[in-house]
């Protein structure tokens, strides 16, 4: 009696087991996938704030640019904002040096920004355009792409002189 | 299942924050979620422009369903004094524009500008149809002319209950003005400013990068190369 409820239990847990792989597979290739999609193994991306350290695209003469001061914003600079910076990195010569502090605006960036219709953008990189205080571009081009929103945020000077727009 | 997911999508759409819109849009599968990765830039993998729609399109707020592409378009071309309030309504928009060419070239003409190009630039710029080039003798004459636009377009809305004036960049700097009324925009330079930007150069590139295609078109076809040694060719026996 003990025998046959011993191989009862044996059949009864390898049919478990059986079951169970079987879903178990199908859970983890089901789950690989919304893994990456899944919200809290996204990276979180957020504002751009004091020490964040910019990629300047256009032909100011500066390279990299440590943001000291977002303008707008308690919590930091989004697209389209302007922001007080600092040149770390420049060209030789160029207009701009290195150390000198500088207005920008933040024409990508890594944190995503909502649009009236629904949808968002997001680029994958952090890149402002120099401009003086009264808004006027310190370079003569930008380069990569550069969103709708700089026309909303009246920056129309930069989206005229970008080539390509997102 | 389908009916919750719907409920709880609508209450975190209430909401309206982009944060909690981002949320649900990726806890609710693939099916819901489509991204598109954008922006491979001359000849370099430089970045990637991701754009995510959430599921607004299923269960639109229903003033956006029915101007949805209608909407996108007048965003694009971004009508630049419309508040949000008038965006999301579904109320007939305006046919006309703010400012016609002919009458920003009759106004530059009678505020003797000199110098006035127009650029069409429909083909390589979607949010613009026309660029004009003004250049002003100096920096009073520069705020002027962006003086005198400003007023024709008051003079075009006479008697309407709201003005809807074109956006000014520049008006304090007096170097470079720019015009913003939707199809044209209008550029008021001084001499210095003109020469350094150069915007001519700009936009006019634009048109003629795509010639420069064809010819690698013919160019990559294979020709026999000539021969021209005298060395003279072995004779099979």
């Amino acid at each position: 009696m003990a025998a046959t409820f011993a191989s009862k239990c044996s059949r009864v847990g390898r049919s478990l087991w059986g079951g169970l792989g079987n879903n178990l597979s199908g859970l983890l290739s089901a789950s690989h996938e919304t893994a990456c999609n899944h919200f809290l193994s996204q990276q979180q991306r957020t504002f751009i704030q004091m020490r964040t350290v910019l990629k300047v695209v256009d032909n100011s003469g500066a390279k990299k640019v440590m943001c000291i001061q977002a303008l707008k914003g308690k919590k930091g600079a989004r697209l389209g904002d302007t922001i007080i910076a600092s040149v770390k990195e420049a060209y030789p010569n160029g207009k701009v040096k290195k150390g000198k502090v500088v207005y920008g605006v933040v024409v990508r960036a890594a944190m995503q920004r909502g649009r009236c219709d629904g949808s968002e953008v997001k680029f994958d990189d952090n890149a402002v355009v120099l401009v003086d205080k009264q808004g006027q571009p310190i370079g003569t081009r930008v380069f990569g792409p550069v969103p709708h929103e700089l026309r909303q945020k009246k920056h129309v000077k930069i989206l005229s002189l970008a080539g390509h727009i997102a | 299942m389908a009916l919750s997911t719907s409920r709880t999508l609508l209450r975190s759409f209430a909401s309206l924050s982009p944060f909690a819109r981002c949320s649900n849009s990726t806890s609710y599968g693939d099916s819901l979620w489509s991204s598109e990765p954008r922006a491979i830039f001359k000849g370099g993998s430089y970045f990637l422009a991701q754009r995510k729609l959430s599921s607004t399109s299923v269960l639109s707020l229903g003033s956006i369903e029915g101007a949805f592409p209608s909407l996108l378009q007048e965003w694009k071309l971004g009508f630049p004094s419309l508040s949000r309030a008038l965006y999301c309504s579904t109320a007939d928009f305006k046919k006309n524009e703010l400012l016609e060419l002919q009458e920003v070239e009759k106004v530059l003409s009678d505020v003797r500008a000199d110098n006035v190009k127009v650029i069409p630039v429909q083909k390589h710029c979607a949010w613009a149809d026309f660029m004009v080039i003004a250049t002003g003798r100096s920096t009073w004459h520069v705020k002027n002319i962006a003086q005198a636009l400003i007023y024709k377009v008051k003079q075009k809305q006479k008697g309407a209950q709201r003005l809807m004036l074109p956006s000014v960049e520049g008006q304090e700097g007096g170097k470079w003005i720019v015009i913003d009324s939707g199809k044209v925009v209008v550029h008021a330079l001084d001499e210095k400013a003109r020469d350094y930007y150069s915007l001519e150069s700009l936009w006019t590139t634009g048109t003629s990068e795509k010639e420069p295609i064809q010819d690698l078109e013919k160019a990559l076809v294979k020709i026999r190369r000539k021969n021209n040694s005298k060395k003279q060719a072995k004779k099979s026996a």
